[in-house]
């Protein structure tokens, strides 16, 4: 498993196209209100599948791997929500913290963790 | 040598920023560049700061707030500015409309303009600031902007000779750590 992770709009994807010769075809793009479709090599803004999530009651770490065939074949892309002001929202704290947890637990499986900053890449596993 | 510097507030960029500048520049060729346009009180109370914080470095000031393409003939060569802030310059940029529209060409302009700057200019130490790590969902101008900055910083990143985050008063290098 490869995790990727870093602010909105960094250059992720583009980096995992790059480094992982992906077509757009093999990306999942997660959407906060739908179920996740974890059929692809590629999953993207797992952040928002963290939300839908919180929202359904389940939390993101348990569901990813009961539901997810070859989890740990799968390149997974995350913004990182974990700066800024605690929200004010209830549910939009919940889902900080349960994308948190789900982060830690894929970083500890991920074979690499890679941090994108401004398109530029720091390997922190 | 051009320089990117980005972070968090307060997190120690500016004084780095400075240092490093100063120690690039040729004696009175050490330039602020200010693109904050103040507005009210608060605005003019963070101007004078500013100003106090850097007194006795020696730098003179420039206050190109917009349109840096403009202002080409008056580039120092030999010059060494510290481009203060990225961040203030694309919001001058992107909401001066009139009724509150959104120029969302404005990044793209914004990055060509500081970069042709770049290469006129002997160094340009440019600081912006990291607006993408909370948990929020934002308005559409919000999000524009936001994605407009990423842009403008990806691209003047992808030019610099150092790329640099600062975290707690650390510097956490991406690119050209030997070469200051």
């Amino acid at each position: 498993m490869e995790l990727i992770i870093g602010g909105a709009f960094q250059g992720k994807t583009a980096f995992a196209k790059e480094n992982f010769n992906l077509t757009d075809d093999e990306i999942f793009i997660c959407d906060k209100d739908s179920a996740p479709d974890f059929s692809k090599k590629c999953i993207t803004h797992i952040e928002r599948f963290s939300f839908w999530c919180v929202e359904h009651g389940f939390e993101p770490a348990e569901y990813l791997f009961e539901h997810a065939e070859n989890i740990f074949d799968k390149i997974i892309i995350s913004d990182d929500i974990s700066c800024g002001v605690v929200p004010i929202n209830k549910t939009e704290r919940a889902w900080r913290e349960a994308n948190g947890r789900l982060l830690i637990k894929l970083s500890k499986e991920s074979e690499h963790v890679t941090r994108i900053f401004c398109g530029l890449s720091q390997r922190l596993k | 040598m051009k320089i990117f510097i980005s972070g968090g507030a307060k997190n120690g960029k500016s004084m780095f920023a400075q240092e490093c500048a100063k120690k690039l520049s040729i004696e009175e060729h050490l330039w602020y560049l200010a693109t904050m346009e103040p507005r009210d009180d608060e605005d003019f109370a963070r101007v004078a700061r500013h100003r106090n914080e850097r007194a006795g470095w020696g730098f003179k000031t420039a206050e190109w707030g917009r349109n840096i393409a403009l202002h080409s003939e008056e580039i120092d060569c030999k010059g060494t500015y510290l481009v203060d802030s990225v961040t203030a310059l694309l919001s001058n940029e992107m909401f001066c409309g009139m009724g509150g529209d959104i120029n969302k060409s404005a990044p793209e302009k914004v990055a060509k303009e500081l970069l042709d700057f770049s290469d006129k200019a002997k160094d340009v130490v440019f600081v912006s600031d990291n607006l993408f790590c909370d948990a929020a969902f934002y308005d559409e101008w919000t999000d524009s902007y936001r994605e407009g900055l990423a842009f403008v910083d990806r691209a003047l990143a992808e030019k610099c000779d150092i790329v640099a985050e600062f975290s707690c008063g650390q510097i956490i290098y991406y690119k050209g750590e030997d070469l200051l």
